[in-house]
């Protein structure tokens, strides 16, 4: 009955696009009075393009209509269901909550999913669906924008899958598509880089003998006195291009930092994390040399870290650049060694002066003797290469006893120190002088 | 403890010289005056005592603010008077301009570089008043105008040989100022500058504009912000140029059509600005 109020798609039977914002419209109205929630689902085929460019538009019809006449016989009565584009549908559940909404998105996955035989090839239909729940202040149009937008996000999440609307990816600030959360990451980010709240702390590395080798430079980050985690803000950092800026920041601090302790005669080595996207560019040394020059420290006591996503394409332009900061008299440090992109191959392209082991084989030691026997060839081959080799993570006696007996230089970890900031370090190394 | 019980620390961190200790990562005057602005109810009177504990500082920051630039009706006789008229957020864009002249050697070179700064950063802060298809804060233009050739200063106190190189990027030249800067170095006065001012906490796009304020147009992020920052300080360095007929360069020459492009302005616009800057100028 309801449907004969309003337009129709002639293929498929079903509402079409200004029938279905009508529909929701009614249906809004309706369960606004009882009080029930309201779901809309937005499904898109994927692939359905390629089915329209190999087979036609007659094969991508025929698709079109089964899959219709599949939705229509199985949940027909349960939603009110539109064509709102070639490939598009949207169903109005009403009375279902959230979590029914996605046993309905979960339900017309299997539904469209048989295959479909389009002249002795086999389709196997998969859709791409966005869910919006009725909001509060929510009329027919931004309920049905809002799943529209959820549905582009389960597009670019590969498909196959749905995506709730306020959890989908979302334009940030310096445009890359961001969940809610890393968005809030991002802002808060940007507050902390305007406004003071980077700090730099400092964890020594330290040789059996008790011989400080360095001091690495790790970033801590508060946004109006919260603290964010590293492993939290990294992540956004990177996925951003936030962590170019971050990165010249460390340089800058942590090259100022080890001249500071060259003039109160504490001279220390401060290795500085460097990413990825700081080194793909050609002008990384420019920035390098200038934070040598604004410190006015002697290359010497840097050290550069380089993460492990930085061996994922080791570019020309990487290996110059790595090449000019060695020639500086720079040291370069590879970090978590042995995990991720990191591979024995590497080894060769890098003119790097210290291995750092992950600290992934570091705690299951020493009863693990398997992870043991992988950390002695490990320290051997580094030593062969002529590095310097220190493990990260030790946090027990036992751990560092296991690694100085599979040779390793230089341990750094909680059961020696913990990261602290410049005035704890200098009291810390000057309590330590004073033994 | 008190900020008054600190200060001897400030003072101390801020006499630092150069030569002692690189350019400072950001003075403890900054930091403090950061941490008071990001709090609710921020505390004046703790802001006023740190810049108080410095009289050069104190001495500064009210005359910048009796100068015609901000325009206060009222005379300034006292820190607390100055932050109440200016606020914390003007005042500590002054004080980092004040500051970032403390920290050099003050020759004669630096001194004359620094006065010509100032008077960029005055004329930016105008123009983004003044131009209507500029959506700049003026506070941001006068922020960019004063760190946007900080990294000269750095140079000219590292590098002795800078003086010469600088007459020779500021000559016409087919080649930009940086490229001309890079033959002879490893690095240019913006990435300095830039790296300078992520350090000073300055927003975002003016480290950007600092970075790529040779370019035209700049390859940064195609930001309107960026862009216009760039345009306006080219264009307030021309300015200052027409008037004291003074170090002429050949920026202009390179930086003409973009800026008037960017700031939405003709010829007969641009004639009219001459007459009308002179009194900032003058200043």
């Amino acid at each position: 009955m309801k449907f004969q109020l309003f337009q129709l798609d002639s293929s498929t039977g079903f509402l079409d696009r200004n029938g279905c914002l009508h529909m929701a419209e009614e249906l809004i109205s309706r369960v606004r009075a009882s009080g029930q929630p309201l779901a809309v689902l937005w499904l898109d085929l994927d692939r359905f393009r390629q089915i329209n460019e190999s087979f036609g538009h007659l094969g991508g019809d025929n698709v079109i209509a089964l899959i219709s006449k599949r939705i229509r016989d199985k949940l027909g009565n349960r939603a009110e269901i539109g064509h709102v584009g070639a490939d598009e549908f949207v169903c109005l559940v009403p009375s279902a909550g959230l979590a029914e909404a996605e046993r309905f998105a979960d339900e017309l996955m299997r539904i469209i999913e048989p295959e479909v035989d389009l002249g002795g090839l086999r389709y196997r239909p998969t859709a791409s669906i966005g869910i919006a729940m009725l909001g509060p202040d929510d009329d027919a149009f931004v309920l049905l924008e809002r799943a529209d937008r959820a549905k582009i996000a389960a597009k670019r999440q590969g498909g196959n899958c749905h995506v709730v609307s306020g959890t989908e990816p979302l334009p940030g600030l310096m445009g890359s598509m961001l969940v809610r959360e890393e968005l809030e990451i991002e802002n808060k980010l940007h507050i902390a880089l305007e406004g003071g709240g980077l700090q730099l702390h400092y964890q020594p590395i330290i040789g059996p003998g008790g011989k400080i080798q360095a001091v690495e430079a790790l970033m801590r980050c508060s946004s109006n006195g919260e603290n964010i985690s590293p492993v939290k803000f990294i992540p956004v950092a990177e996925k951003t291009g936030l962590i170019v800026r971050l990165g010249e920041w460390s340089l800058l601090q942590g090259a100022r930092f080890a001249r500071h302790m060259s003039n109160m005669g504490l001279p220390t080595k401060t290795a500085i994390n460097v990413s990825r996207s700081q080194l793909v560019n050609a002008k990384f040394s420019q920035a390098l040399h200038a934070a040598l020059i604004c410190a006015n420290v002697q290359p010497d006591l840097i050290e550069l870290e380089l993460t492990e996503s930085l061996f994922m394409d080791i570019s020309d332009t990487v290996q110059n650049n790595l090449r000019e900061a060695r020639d500086l008299g720079i040291g370069l440090a590879i970090d978590d060694f042995g995990t991720g992109y990191s591979c024995l191959a590497n080894l060769k392209d890098i003119p790097a002066t210290k291995l750092k082991l992950d600290r992934a084989f570091v705690i299951v030691l020493p009863e693990d003797r398997r992870a043991m026997a992988v950390v002695k060839a490990m320290t051997q081959l580094g030593k062969e290469l002529g590095m310097i080799v220190v493990a990260e993570g030790a946090e027990t006696e036992a751990q560092v006893d296991a690694l100085t007996e599979a040779g390793v230089d230089y341990i750094q970890g909680y059961f020696y120190a913990k990261p602290m900031d410049e005035v704890a370090l200098v009291s810390w190394l000057r309590e330590r002088n004073k033994l | 403890m008190s900020v008054l019980e600190e200060s001897p620390l400030i003072a101390g961190m801020l006499v630092d010289t150069l030569r002692d200790i690189g350019i400072p990562p950001c003075p403890a005057i900054l930091n403090r005056i950061n941490v008071e602005m990001g709090r609710e109810e921020p505390d004046f009177n703790q802001v006023a005592s740190v810049i108080a504990s410095d009289v050069g500082l104190a001495a500064g920051l009210i005359s910048l603010a009796n100068s015609p630039y901000y325009g206060l009706r009222k005379r300034v006789r006292s820190v607390n008077e100055a932050l109440m008229m200016l606020g914390l957020s003007s005042t500590s864009r002054a004080i980092a301009g004040l500051v970032l002249h403390k920290i050099f050697p003050a020759t004669p070179t630096l001194t004359r570089f620094w006065s010509a700064s100032a008077r960029i950063a005055m004329l930016s802060g105008w123009l983004a008043q003044r131009l209507e298809g500029c959506r700049v804060n003026p506070e941001d233009a006068y922020s960019f105008g004063l760190f946007r050739d900080a990294g000269i200063a750095v140079l000219i106190n590292r590098f002795p040989e800078y003086i010469d190189l600088l007459s020779r990027a500021n000559e016409e030249s087919p080649l930009s100022f940086t490229a001309v800067e890079e033959a002879a170095l490893p690095t240019n006065h913006a990435v300095v500058g830039c790296l300078l001012a992520q350090g000073w906490w300055l927003p975002e796009e003016i480290c950007l504009a600092i970075r790529f304020h040779h370019e035209y147009p700049p390859s940064a992020p195609q930001n309107k912000t960026i862009l216009s920052l760039i345009a306006i300080s080219q264009l307030s360095e021309h300015l200052l140029q027409y008037h004291t007929c003074l170090s002429k360069t050949g920026e202009w020459v390179k930086a003409q059509a973009f800026c008037l492009e960017q700031l939405d302005l003709t010829v007969q616009g641009l004639e009219s600005l001459y007459q009308a800057s002179e009194p900032i100028v003058a200043i």
